[in-house]
C-alpha cells in the first residue's frame, strides 16, 4: 500500500497551477508513484484552492492554525512511497520547511521539480545535507536580521525619546 | 474651490494619449480647473508629443527625481488650493472632479481617494480603493477593498492612492509631501495618508469619483518584478521604522522583521527579506530623522489611526 501513495509539498498559489499540474503527473507517471498512485498533499490554506481545483483530496494544510508537528504526524501516516518538491524557482534554493517535511515524511522516493528545468531525483541522505545546510543558512539569515533589528530598535528608540513631543507613542 | 490636475509621467506617451485627453475633459466640465503634467526625464517623446497635441496642458520638464520627487515639485508647482494627483495610466471618467472637491470643503478632510476600477470595469484585484491597515507580523497590512457593495459610500480609509488622489495643498505642503525616504517608488501614499490621520485630519474614499487605472503599466514596463518587490518590501520595513510609534507594538515588529530574514531560506520566493532589511538599514539615519519629526507632530496613537481611518471610533 505504501509505495501507491505519492505525496507533493508545495507553496504554490494560484497562477502556478500548470507547474503543480506537472509535479502531479510525474507523481503518478512510472517513475515516482507509478500509474494509479493516490496522490496526497501539503500546502498551505494559500496553495489549498490550486490544489483542490486540479482534484487532489487528500489534503494536509501546513499553517492557518496547524503546527509543522501535526502537519509531519498526517504525512508520516500516510506512508508515502514517493515524495515530490515543487519549487517556486528558478532552481532548488529555499524552501527549507518542505525539504525537511518531505525528509520527516519518511518516503523513500524524492523528486524535485522546479519551472522549466528537469526533475531531479535524490536520496534521503542527499536531502539530509541539503536540510542541515539550509538551516546553517537560516541561522546566519536570523543572525543578519536580528542585528540590523536591534541597532534599528535601539537608534529609533533613542531618537523618539530624544524628540519629545505628545505622549501618544507609549513611551 | 480651484484645483491643479497633475499626471505624473515617466516614459509614457502612449498612456498619456488616453489620460490627458479624459483629464481635459473632467476639468472642462468641472468648471476649468488647470491640467499639468509633470514629467519625469522622460527619454521618449512624451514632452513634445503634450506641446504638440496638447498645448493647453502645463508641462513640467524635471530632471530625474522618481515618482515621489515629480510629486512634490508639481504640487510646489501649482497655485491652487488642491491638487489632484495621477498616474498616467490612469484614465478619468468626466464627472469625478466635483465629488472629491466636495468631500475636500469639510473641515478636517486631507485627502479624498477615487474609486478605481480595472480598465474592463471590473474590481478583481483592484488597488486603492477603501483602504484599511492592520499591524501583523511586523508590518503594516493593507486591505484594499474589492467588494462593489462595499464601495457605495463615501467612507474614512487609511490613505488615498497616489494614483488617484485629491488634497488640500496647504496641508500637503504642511506634511511635506511624499517622503524622500521611499525614494524610488511604493508606500509614500501610505506613509503621507498615516501622517494626515497622526496630525488629526481625516482621509476619505469617494465612491462618485471612478477612475479606470491600468495598474503597474508604467512601474512593470521600467522595473522588473524582483526590484519591484525588494523596494516594496524596503519601504514596507521603513514606513514601520518611521510611523510606527507605540513603542510595545514596535517592540513586536522589530522581534517579527528580524525573524522574517529566516523566511528566504525557510521559505523562499520574491522579495529578498534579508536583501530588504539591509536595504532599509542603509537609509538608518533618514529614518531616525523622519521618526523623531513625527514624534513631535503626532496628535494620535497608532491604534486611533488605524482605528479611525477604518471607520471606528476611539
Amino acid at each position: 500500500m505504501s509505495e501507491r501513495i505519492a505525496l507533493l509539498l508545495t507553496f504554490a498559489r494560484r497562477g502556478e497551477d500548470g507547474e503543480v499540474e506537472r509535479a502531479l503527473n510525474h507523481l503518478r507517471g512510472p517513475a515516482a508513484g507509478g500509474p494509479g498512485a493516490h496522490v496526497a498533499a501539503l500546502g498551505t490554506p494559500v496553495s489549498e484552492p490550486v490544489l483542490r481545483q486540479l482534484g487532489v483530496e487528500d489534503l494536509i494544510l501546513y499553517g492557518g492554525g496547524k503546527g509543522a508537528r501535526a502537519a509531519v504526524r498526517e504525512a508520516r501516516a500516510l506512508r508515502p512511497g514517493a515524495a515530490a518538491i515543487l519549487y517556486c524557482g528558478p532552481g532548488f534554493a529555499a524552501h527549507l520547511k518542505l525539504e525537511a517535511f518531505a525528509l520527516l515524511s519518511g518516503a523513500g522516493k524524492l523528486h524535485l521539480l522546479s519551472p522549466g528545468l528537469p526533475v531531479k531525483t535524490i536520496g534521503r541522505l542527499r536531502l539530509a545535507w541539503s536540510v542541515s545546510v539550509k538551516a546553517l543558512a537560516t541561522g546566519v539569515h536570523l543572525l543578519v536580521g536580528a542585528l540590523i533589528c536591534g541597532v534599528a530598535f535601539a537608534c529609533l528608540r533613542l531618537s523618539q525619546m530624544l524628540a519629545g513631543g505628545r505622549r501618544v507613542s507609549g513611551a | 474651490m480651484r484645483t491643479t490636475l497633475i499626471l505624473v509621467n515617466y516614459n509614457g506617451r502612449d498612456l498619456l494619449a488616453q489620460s490627458v485627453p479624459a483629464a481635459l475633459e473632467a476639468a472642462r466640465r468641472a468648471g476649468g480647473h488647470p491640467v499639468m503634467v509633470a514629467d519625469d526625464h522622460s527619454s521618449d517623446d512624451s514632452i513634445e508629443f503634450l506641446c504638440r497635441r496638447y498645448p493647453e496642458v502645463r508641462v513640467l520638464a524635471l530632471p530625474k527625481v522618481g515618482f515621489g520627487g515629480a510629486c512634490n515639485a508639481a504640487v510646489e508647482a501649482a497655485e491652487t488650493e488642491a491638487a489632484v494627483l495621477l498616474n498616467n495610466d490612469v484614465v478619468v471618467t468626466p464627472g469625478f472632479l466635483p465629488p472629491l472637491l466636495a468631500d475636500l470643503a469639510q473641515p478636517d478632510v486631507f485627502a479624498v481617494g477615487c474609486r478605481f476600477l480595472n480598465p474592463d470595469g471590473s474590481l478583481t484585484n483592484a488597488l486603492g480603493n477603501r483602504t484599511a491597515g492592520e499591524w501583523r507580523g511586523g508590518l503594516l497590512h493593507i486591505h484594499h477593498e474589492t467588494r462593489l457593495e462595499m464601495l457605495r459610500q463615501t467612507c474614512p480609509q487609511l490613505y488615498a492612492n497616489g494614483g488617484g488622489m485629491a488634497f488640500r495643498r496647504d496641508r500637503w505642503l504642511a506634511l511635506g509631501g511624499f517622503d524622500p525616504l521611499f525614494c524610488p517608488f511604493y508606500w509614500e501614499d501610505a506613509d503621507i495618508g498615516y501622517r494626515a490621520w497622526g496630525r488629526g485630519w481625516r482621509v476619505l474614499f469617494e465612491p462618485a469619483s471612478t477612475v479606470y487605472h491600468d495598474q503597474g503599466s508604467t512601474m512593470g514596463r521600467v522595473h522588473k518584478p524582483p526590484h519591484i518587490e525588494l523596494m516594496s518590501a524596503k519601504n514596507a520595513v521603513l514606513f514601520t521604522w518611521k510611523n510606527l510609534l507605540d513603542l510595545r507594538l514596535f517592540h513586536r515588529a522589530l522581534n517579527a522583521q528580524a525573524s522574517w530574514a529566516a523566511d528566504d531560506v525557510l521559505i523562499g520566493g520574491l522579495p529578498n527579506r534579508t536583501a530588504a532589511l539591509w536595504r532599509a538599514f542603509r537609509q538608518l539615519r533618514e529614518a531616525r530623522r523622519a521618526r523623531a519629526r513625527e514624534q513631535r507632530q503626532r496628535i494620535r496613537s497608532d491604534q486611533e489611526i488605524i482605528a479611525l481611518s477604518a471607520g471606528g471610533e476611539v
